[in-house]
């Protein structure tokens, strides 16, 4: 290999094909007398300028556009140096880093030397070691290619706010749930809005049996065995819900704020006591109707029930979760989108309420396709104040643009599978931890369950790699038609 | 046809057909090539710092030269027959202390049951220097006519004559395989059948046309560019207005001695391109024989701007391009450790973008 052009942060490195160098690559070009090197990544590979090469293809192709049959009778054997030359390719290089006395800054000011550089293919492993992205709690998260593994720290997901993203697929939830998995391992406590019922079974090996996670998984199922009595709740995350999922007015909130600290003081927090006292309201009719609207639907969503007993299985669960590490999955698969988001207020408020109170530590947010079922100043708020609160949270969606801008710009961390839509990828590529060629380039060459691993996980190198597979049931696979297709 | 009824021994490196005809040419090309290429070892190489010049070679002008304007009417004639050509090229490569490094290469390409078919040859690379020069040239020679090139210092070739010298060599060699292997075909040569300069011996045409004629097969040489003038004019440019293909005919051409044309000369217009060539047609061949092979040539080849395909093919596939250059850069430098050094051109140094180098000043 040897160094062409610097032009900005972008090197051109001519490249031979015995050299094999790929998309995602690094290479470390350095320089012996100024014994410094550049770390820089292949973001793009393309053919060399080479002069004639028109021509050479031309002349194979002059009879009616089919080749022509013949013979060479190349006695020097120059048609392997043709074909050498022929097939140089030149490497689009994305500097990410200088490295000197062993020590790496994301400098990329220095222009090496053109002749005396020598240019060589950096490892995962040594680049890893380097960038010291291992830390002490490793997670695996697959293999790259050149057979290393990619190990990153779960530290390094606490305090972020993470994404992943790709088109739907390409493994995603796989590993997400590898994220899970391996925070749970290190006793993190895990929530996740799981949207397809998918997770409720990561405590169960591919073949049905229990794995090493079985009892810290926490399956809640709205109706079923996760309700929550009225006397449980916080007014704030009541009003949560009525205003911001049930859309109550702001005069009808405030008779409603009323008839709740009533009824606190008279000790009959009950859903009964609270639909006759709205019944009994002595007020505009519209207040009154507004507010039996939304006790129906309180009542109707089967998730609010005056038995104490059952209604404590959340507060168990985390309580649970904050000793030994759990997952905490809340089943949205079959609730309506009201019903879906009257969950998602409570477990947030719950979950605030928890972090506040410092009944939990902190806790890792899982959130599926989020925008079907957060409310608009949630986004603002997870990135900001819930993030203080210790709530981290990780972005998962198959459509880039449903997440804000603002989500993208903070993000610390973006685990990115294949996209081939131009304006997908646009809208990752705001991600302020990550610079737009990268993705543009990469992210649309990546194969099935390949996954560029972009931001402070990876010390800001990005990374390819192939997510490894996990013995879990799944549950998320699409229901087929024709079951025998491939 | 006879070209498909070669007979082929595999060589450890390449084959070639033996019984019929000499490899004696290709090998000693060979040997040649690798025997001066270690002579330049372990010298520094200055890379060839003029555009790449494929040489041809070029005519005398002769005297009383007439050109009949009444055109003879060509009709194509669609009886199948094998079209075959032949054309070689050399480029210089780069210079070294003592000489130059140059290429070589030649094609020969055939159309038979309406599909074209190549056969290329080389490249062949030499290391040429005043000392090896005659070596080079004599035993190639000795290895084509059996005969000594002249051994007087003073007539040998110029170093900058030698890649034209051996093309000449390669591409005489190329066309007696034709003339031999080919029946009841034409043959198509690049040029014209003027002799008797070094690079065309008067014997060796003589010999190859005879060799041709011997197997029924008709020799057509068509010129890119010819200096023929009748009038002051270029015989190609006194186009009558008649409807293409048509061919006009001249009379009268002599040349100085020792030159001595070996074909009738004609200005061929094969198709409605507004493009006319010279075409020299063996002397020997009687004329309706020759108007037969010229409308059996219409129908059996394809005309781009009235170039026969079949010799236009021969062209391109020996023609080297510049990635086949910087390939044979590769290879001189790796196989066999020529070190590339920048000399300083002195055109550019003293002329700045002005210096366009000796081929244009």
């Amino acid at each position: 290999m040897k160094l062409y052009k610097k032009e900005g942060t972008i090197l051109q490195i001519l490249s031979f094909s015995n050299e094999n160098a790929e998309k995602g690559d690094y290479l470390l070009v350095e320089d012996p007398d100024a014994r410094k090197a550049l770390i820089a990544q292949v973001i793009d590979v393309q053919f060399a300028s080479i002069p004639g090469v028109l021509e050479e293809l031309l002349r194979t192709l002059p009879d009616g556009g089919v080749p022509i049959q013949g013979e060479d009778i190349d006695p020097l054997e120059i048609a392997p140096h043709i074909t050498y030359i022929q097939d140089a390719s030149l490497l689009v290089c994305k500097i990410r880093a200088t490295l000197e006395n062993e020590m790496i800054s994301p400098s990329s000011s220095w222009l090496p030397s053109r002749s005396q550089s020598t240019i060589r293919k950096l490892s995962v492993p040594m680049l890893m070691k380097l960038a010291n992205v291992e830390g002490t709690r490793p997670i695996i998260l697959g293999g790259t290619k050149d057979s290393s593994l990619l190990t990153i720290d779960a530290a390094s997901l606490d305090g972020r706010l993470n994404i992943i993203t790709g088109k739907k697929e390409c493994g995603k939830s796989h590993l997400s749930k590898l994220l899970m998995v391996s925070l749970i391992g290190y006793k993190a406590t895990v929530v996740i809005f799981d949207l397809n019922g998918e997770y409720s079974s990561i405590g169960m090996t591919a073949d049905g049996k229990r794995n090493l996670h079985y009892h810290k998984i926490h399956a809640l199922t709205p109706s079923q065995n996760f309700k929550v009595a009225l006397k449980q709740l916080h007014l704030n995350v009541v009003m949560g819900i009525l205003i911001h999922a049930l859309h109550l007015p702001g005069t009808s909130a405030r008779e409603f704020r009323r008839i709740w600290k009533t009824l606190k003081d008279q000790g009959d927090l009950t859903l009964s006591a609270l639909g006759e006292a709205i019944r009994n309201l002595n007020c505009n009719q519209h207040v009154r109707d507004a507010l039996t609207s939304r006790y129906h639907a309180i009542v109707n969503s089967g998730f609010f029930t005056d038995n104490l007993a059952e209604a404590t299985l959340l507060e168990e669960s985390l309580l649970k979760s904050k000793e030994e590490g759990g997952a905490i999955v809340i089943n949205l698969r079959n609730t309506s989108t009201i019903d879906r988001q009257i969950l998602v207020e409570y477990v947030l408020g719950k979950l605030v309420d928890s972090l506040q109170s410092w009944k939990l530590k902190a806790v890792f947010l899982f959130a599926e396709e989020a925008h079907l079922y957060l409310r608009e100043t949630y986004w603002d708020d997870i990135v900001t104040r819930m993030r203080h609160f210790g709530i981290f949270t990780t972005f998962i969606t198959n459509q880039p643009d449903t997440i804000r801008e603002s989500i993208y710009r903070q993000a610390d961390n973006i685990f990115l599978f294949n996209f081939t839509n131009e304006h997908d990828l646009d809208v990752v590529s705001r991600a302020a931890r990550v610079d737009a060629e990268t993705v543009r380039s990469i992210a649309r060459d990546l194969p099935l369950h390949h996954c560029l691993t972009l931001g402070k996980v990876v010390r800001d190198f990005p990374i390819v790699a192939r997510v490894r597979t996990l013995d879990v049931k799944t549950m998320g696979e699409t229901r087929l038609f024709f079951k025998d297709k491939n | 046809m006879v070209i498909e009824q070669y007979t082929i021994t595999t060589t450890p490196k390449y084959n070639f057909p033996q019984p019929t005809i000499d490899t004696t040419l290709p090998q000693r090309f060979l040997e040649q090539s690798i025997r001066s290429l270690k002579q330049v070892q372990p010298q520094r190489f200055q890379l060839n710092q003029q555009p790449f010049q494929q040489y041809n070679t070029y005519e005398q002008h002769p005297s009383h030269l007439r050109l009949n304007h009444t055109p003879i009417t060509l009709k194509a004639n669609h009886q199948e027959t094998t079209i075959a050509a032949v054309d070689t090229s050399t480029i210089k490569i780069g210079e070294t202390a003592t000489g130059i490094i140059i290429a070589i290469r030649g094609a020969t390409t055939w159309k038979q049951s309406r599909r074209y078919h190549y056969t290329r040859l080389g490249p062949f690379i030499f290391h040429i220097t005043e000392e090896n020069k005659n070596e080079v040239y004599n035993t190639l020679e000795k290895a084509y006519f059996n005969t000594y090139y002249n051994s007087n210092r003073s007539a040998s070739p110029h170093l900058t004559q030698m890649p034209t010298r051996l093309a000449s060599l390669l591409e005489r060699w190329l066309q007696i395989i034709l003339a031999k292997t080919v029946s009841h075909g034409l043959i198509l040569f690049d040029g014209s059948l003027t002799s008797g300069t070094f690079d065309t011996p008067v014997q060796r045409m003589k010999e190859i046309l005879s060799l041709a004629r011997k197997n029924k097969n008709i020799v057509l040489a068509f010129s890119k560019m010819t200096s023929l003038r009748v009038n002051g004019y270029l015989i190609t440019e006194q186009l009558p207005k008649h409807e293409p293909p048509y061919l006009l005919e001249t009379t009268g051409l002599r040349f100085k001695s020792p030159m001595i044309p070996l074909g009738d000369v004609y200005v061929a217009r094969l198709n409605k391109a507004k493009y006319a060539f010279r075409l020299d047609i063996d002397r020997e061949t009687p004329l309706q024989q020759r108007m037969t092979a010229i409308e059996k040539l219409l129908g059996n080849d394809l005309y781009m701007q009235g170039y026969p395909e079949t010799l236009r093919l021969s062209h391109i596939l020996c023609t080297f391009t510049a990635n086949e250059v910087l390939a044979i850069k590769h290879f001189i430098t790796r196989k066999h450790g020529i070190q590339i050094i920048n000399r300083p051109d002195m055109h550019k140094l003293l002329f700045g973008p002005f210096g366009k180098g000796e081929i244009y000043s």
